[in-house]
């Protein structure tokens, strides 16, 4: 760990721009965890951030070397400040996956922060993030991609996604690309919005109660995030019912 | 931080070599104007002068002051992708004018100097006609700010007729104080920014423009700026009120001649629109982007903003951005008005090391208010090319819409695109949606074009320029034309 | 009186005797007085002279003087219609007529918003239910354009739904295993594969398997009243005769009702109504048998008006 990483971030640092930074300084420094996955190998990992209260923050610097797969699935749900920042670097060939959800209500803060580096050529990275926030909670992702010099074929793509249930709450987001190589295909998109009316109606003209209505929809909403995981029905049913309490 | 850009042999070296790289830059010439310069450097006797020098009231003085003394609290800003040279602000002149010359009966008695300039400058034929005074043609004053003063104005009678106000600002701080106070820097505050703050102690000339309410300004109101002045760093002003229920489509344009030093340029234009009242405001800006080593070139620190005020108003930023070495500018709208919409069309296109940094930001505070962004950005040669935006959207704002549109196009392997996207909401029925996407020019499309009889830079310009199509058909006509040309010439040598 | 009406309708009755469109104006105007008189010739008056038809035993759904407006623009002035268990109903008319409105008016889509005029489903007051509670009562709407929703699963989404019906009026949810036993049944009425309910709800369906899906839905969910808002849309002829086929099926019953709304006779080829009603301007303008839906698909909407 170097120094700068010891000194408590201000929101000047573009990565604690929306951050909770008095919650924070009771859990920092935050100490990185290395998670490497060697040429070739494939690895997976379910994060479930559930603490009852108080500020977690936690830090994953990932390397992937080349060929290397890891595919990251989080399911941020708090404490009052939940961060989860995770930085992935991507050797050639690599493939890596994050798939997140963070479901707030109160005053929580919830953020993931990613930094997705594709730092040789023909790598892939894929990220799904869905918030879904009410009473007076914040979610926010701040994710960037950066393509160094040279690495042609980078296939990357954000796909950015925020629900919001009270006009109290607020979404933040950040999907930036830096790029610095020409052969590059980078995406992103992001919406922020509420349910779709039309298919509450749908759902509601076919019996539903208009919580129940909601509560599918919004499933449905985060589902993308854990699709294809291992763990994909035991995210799926925690999510739930954390849903099932917000509504 | 001033010992680190005296003047060095290495420097004035390179201003050599860029003096004769002339013929590289088509627009790189000079003329020779005599001057009057404000005293070298920036202190309260630069400010008085220069407030002195334009007959100002005391309580623009006083502005001026309280903005300088807030100035040399702040620091400029770092957070852009820009790696900008310190600047020496002691280093420069801020106040340049032509000699004082009697007031102009028509348009043959503009000095015949600045008439070549504006030759060499390209204004469109539409509006040479104009300054030639052909019968018939097209509508379109021209208020030339040349080398920071205005020195003639072209159909004032007609506008005048429809109670339009187009003047300098500083004729206007004279002749129409109570309507420059009530907005001068209320869209912009002097405090904003580090640059803004300079701005407002040193501006020294720009345009007033006021279209009262119900009226469509009967002409496209067109400003051609130009540095010409060596160390003169130029601070324009704008500042446009559009009165409920009216209309005025403004264009700028922007050359620069060759250049043998960074140059400073921190323009803050503020826009006013009421209800149901549009403003169009349209920027070429082709200031000299520096030598293919990156050498000289125009600083472009530039502050512009539209207040949405009124319900149903609605402002329209297009720019084409292809000069200067670095520019950091953000054409933003605050949409307080119901319903209101604010609009972003830029092509930005940078090239050999030029940096941009330039983007938007919608501020919807206002019930069922809307915008839309279209930014393309093109990066060749050595050049970074970043799109930073903000989209946000408050509490009490029911029903509001933003779709934003980020296309980065690069050309070759050693330059840099950036996209920067702010999205910050608080209102649970927005609806936001961004996308972006990147790509590069083929080596197919370039092939087929080539194959069917276009040179490689034809083809290189009628791709680009079918990139940019959604942001070049927002412009008016006669500017469509030259941003579709500036978009080739900027791009030449860039891809071989 | 020589006539035995046992066993009719009121509407039976009415338009037996040809008074129906007479009755539906003077309903629509108000006139008690004249109302009872017409009513008296079939046998029948109102004990309640209060508010209209609130004997429920008359009719199992019964639209009086229905206004209604979409974004303040009025779209149904003063529709008046009665459908009577055992019927089906037909409702033409030009586009921007004010149909599908009605459908969604029924269903209680927000946004669209009841300025005057009452409605009842087997005597209780539609308008005062909300949408899922309006399914629950029996009502079942069959959309033009059924919604995509992914993630959510046919199987997931329907036994949720009918279980949230159930419950509400006082049955035991069904089992998993019961439910698909019913979904597999209905599926096969209308020759849909069951895989296809196992994927997100109408995610990459064609417009027909959408429309057969609609129908599929109905049958598991087994409504009092349909009303189908052009069903025969977007459906090929093999589609259109299954869809007709499964409508018969599941609805064609003495305690049930539909209501089609359509714009062409091909659809009443195989759902024969008792009623065909033309809607234009936002109320219904005439009303008359089958033989009314051939008159319009010959003559078009202007000879008729």
């Amino acid at each position: 760990m170097n120094l700068a990483a010891l000194s408590m971030p201000t929101k000047s640092d573009e990565a604690f721009r929306y951050a909770d930074l008095t919650a924070l300084a009771g859990v920092w420094p935050v100490e990185p965890e290395e998670i490497t996955v060697p040429a070739g190998a494939s690895e997976a990992l379910s994060i479930v951030q559930d603490a009852a209260s108080g500020a977690v923050a936690r830090q994953l610097v990932v390397t992937l070397a080349a060929d290397a797969i890891f595919d990251l699935r989080i399911l941020n749900l708090g404490g009052a400040y939940g961060r989860i920042a995770v930085d992935a670097r991507l050797g050639e060939a690599a493939q890596f996956t994050l798939g997140a959800a963070q479901l707030g209500s109160g005053d929580q803060v919830l953020e993931i922060v990613t930094q997705v580096t594709h730092a040789a050529p023909d790598a892939v990275s894929r990220q799904v993030i869905r918030s879904v926030l009410a009473g007076h909670a914040t979610g926010t992702y701040l994710g960037k991609v950066a393509v160094a010099r040279g690495s042609n074929g980078t296939d990357s793509e954000q796909s950015v996604r925020a629900m919001l249930l009270d006009r109290t709450a607020t979404a933040n987001a950040k999907p930036e690309l830096e790029i610095f190589a020409d052969d590059v295909k980078c995406a992103h998109g992001c919406a922020v919005g509420e349910l779709d009316a039309m298919g509450l109606f749908y759902l509601e003209s076919r019996g539903l109660p208009p919580e129940e209505a909601k509560k599918l929809m919004l499933q449905a909403f985060i589902a993308e995030a854990f699709s294809g995981a291992a763990e994909e029905e035991k995210l799926q049913s925690l999510a739930l019912k954390r849903l099932g309490d917000m509504l | 931080m001033s010992e680190d850009v005296k003047e060095t042999p290495e420097r004035d070296q390179a201003a050599r070599d860029a003096a004769r790289a002339l013929e590289t830059y088509e627009w790189g010439f000079s003329s020779d104007i005599e001057q009057e310069f404000a005293p070298k450097g920036l202190s309260e006797d630069t400010v008085r002068f220069i407030s002195a020098k334009k007959n100002e009231p005391e309580w623009m003085l006083e502005w001026r002051l309280k903005a300088y003394r807030h100035w040399l609290t702040m620091t400029a800003p770092d957070w852009a992708k820009l790696n900008v040279p310190p600047i020496d602000y002691q280093d420069a002149y801020y106040y340049a004018a032509p000699k004082e010359k009697p007031k102009l009966g028509s348009l043959d008695e503009v000095d015949p100097e600045i008439l070549r300039v504006y030759e060499k400058l390209g204004i469109p034929i539409e509006e040479q006609k104009v300054l030639a005074g052909v019968e018939g043609a097209r509508r379109v004053a021209v208020d030339a700010v040349f080398d920071s003063v205005s020195v003639a104005t072209t159909f004032r009678a007609e506008l005048e007729a429809a109670g339009v106000i187009f003047r300098s600002i500083s004729e206007a701080i004279r002749e129409y104080p109570d309507q420059v106070k009530k907005w001068l820097g209320k869209v912009v505050p002097m405090h904003d920014n580090y640059f803004s703050a300079l701005n407002c102690a040193v501006f020294s000339d720009g345009t007033f423009v006021y279209i009262p309410e119900g009226v469509r300004c009967p002409m496209e109101l067109s400003t051609y700026f130009r540095i010409n002045a060596e160390n003169t760093g130029q601070f324009e002003r704008t500042l446009i009120i559009a009165e409920k229920g009216s209309y005025v489509s403004y264009l700028e344009g922007c050359t620069a001649p060759m250049r043998d030093e960074n140059q400073l340029h921190a323009a803050v234009v503020e826009l006013v629109a009421m209800d149901d009242a549009e403003i169009k405001y349209s920027t070429v800006q082709n200031w000299y982007p520096g030598d293919a080593q990156g050498r000289g070139g125009i600083y472009n620190f530039v502050t512009k903003r539209a207040l949405c005020q009124g319900k149903r108003s609605k402002v329209s930023w297009t720019q084409v951005e292809t000069g200067s070495a670095i520019t950091w500018k953000y054409p933003s709208c605050v949409l307080n008005g119901e319903d209101s919409v604010g609009e972003f069309y830029s092509v930005a296109v940078t090239n050999n090391f030029q940096q941009a940094d330039t983007g938007t930001k919608m501020i919807h505070n206002g019930r069922g208010s809307r915008s839309t962004i279209i930014s393309k950005g093109i990066s060749a040669g050595h050049s970074n090319n970043t799109y930073r935006g903000l989209v946000r959207v408050a509490a009490n704002a029911d029903g509001v819409r933003n779709f934003t549109q980020c296309d980065s196009l690069l050309l070759g392997q050693s330059c840099g695109a950036h996209t920067v996207p702010y999205i910050e909401v608080k209102n649970p029925s927005a609806q936001i949606e961004h996308e972006a996407t990147t790509s590069k020019i083929s080596d197919g499309q370039l092939f087929y074009a080539m194959q069917r009889g276009l040179g490689q830079e034809e083809a290189v310009a009628l791709i680009v320029n079918g990139f940019a199509k959604e942001v070049l058909q927002q412009l008016p006509m006669e500017f469509a034309v030259e941003a579709q040309k500036l978009l080739g010439i900027s791009l030449e040598g860039s891809v071989g | 009186m020589a006539n035995d009406y046992s066993g009719m309708t009121v509407n039976e009755r009415l338009f037996g005797a040809g008074l129906l469109d007479d009755y539906d104006r003077t309903r629509a105007q108000g006139d008690l007085t004249k109302l009872n008189e017409l009513l008296a010739k079939v046998g029948l008056r109102f004990e309640n002279g209060s508010h209209w038809d609130l004997d429920p035993s008359f009719y199992m759904l019964n639209i009086n003087n229905l206004h209604a407006t979409v974004a303040d623009k009025p779209i149904l002035k003063g529709l008046s219609l009665t459908i009577n268990a055992g019927e089906v109903h037909a409702i033409m008319g030009p586009n921007g007529a004010g149909k599908s409105t009605l459908g969604y008016v029924l269903g209680g889509r927000p946004g669209y918003e009841v300025t005057g005029g009452d409605v009842t489903f087997d005597g209780t007051d539609l308008l005062a239910l909300a949408p899922h509670e309006r399914a629950a009562a029996g009502l079942f709407l069959g959309f033009q354009y059924p919604v995509e929703i992914p993630g959510v699963s046919f199987v997931q989404f329907l036994r949720e739904a009918l279980n949230s019906q159930r419950k509400a009026r006082g049955q035991a949810p069904l089992s998993g295993g019961e439910f698909l036993k019913l979904a597999r049944e209905k599926a096969a009425l209308l020759r849909m594969d069951m895989d296809m309910l196992k994927r997100p709800v109408n995610v990459g369906f064609s417009g027909g398997e959408k429309k057969r899906a609609e129908m599929v839905q109905m049958g598991i969910l087994d409504p009092t009243l349909a009303i189908l808002d052009e069903t025969d849309s977007g459906l090929d002829i093999d589609a259109l005769r299954i869809c007709g086929e499964g409508i018969n099926a599941i609805m064609r019953k003495p305690d049930k009702a539909v209501l089609l709304i359509t714009h062409y006779q091909r659809l009443l080829d195989y759902v024969k109504p008792d009623f065909v009603h033309v809607l234009a301007g936002g109320r219904i303008i005439k009303t008359g048998g089958p033989e009314l839906a051939l008159q319009l698909e010959e003559e078009g909407y202007e000879a008729v008006a």
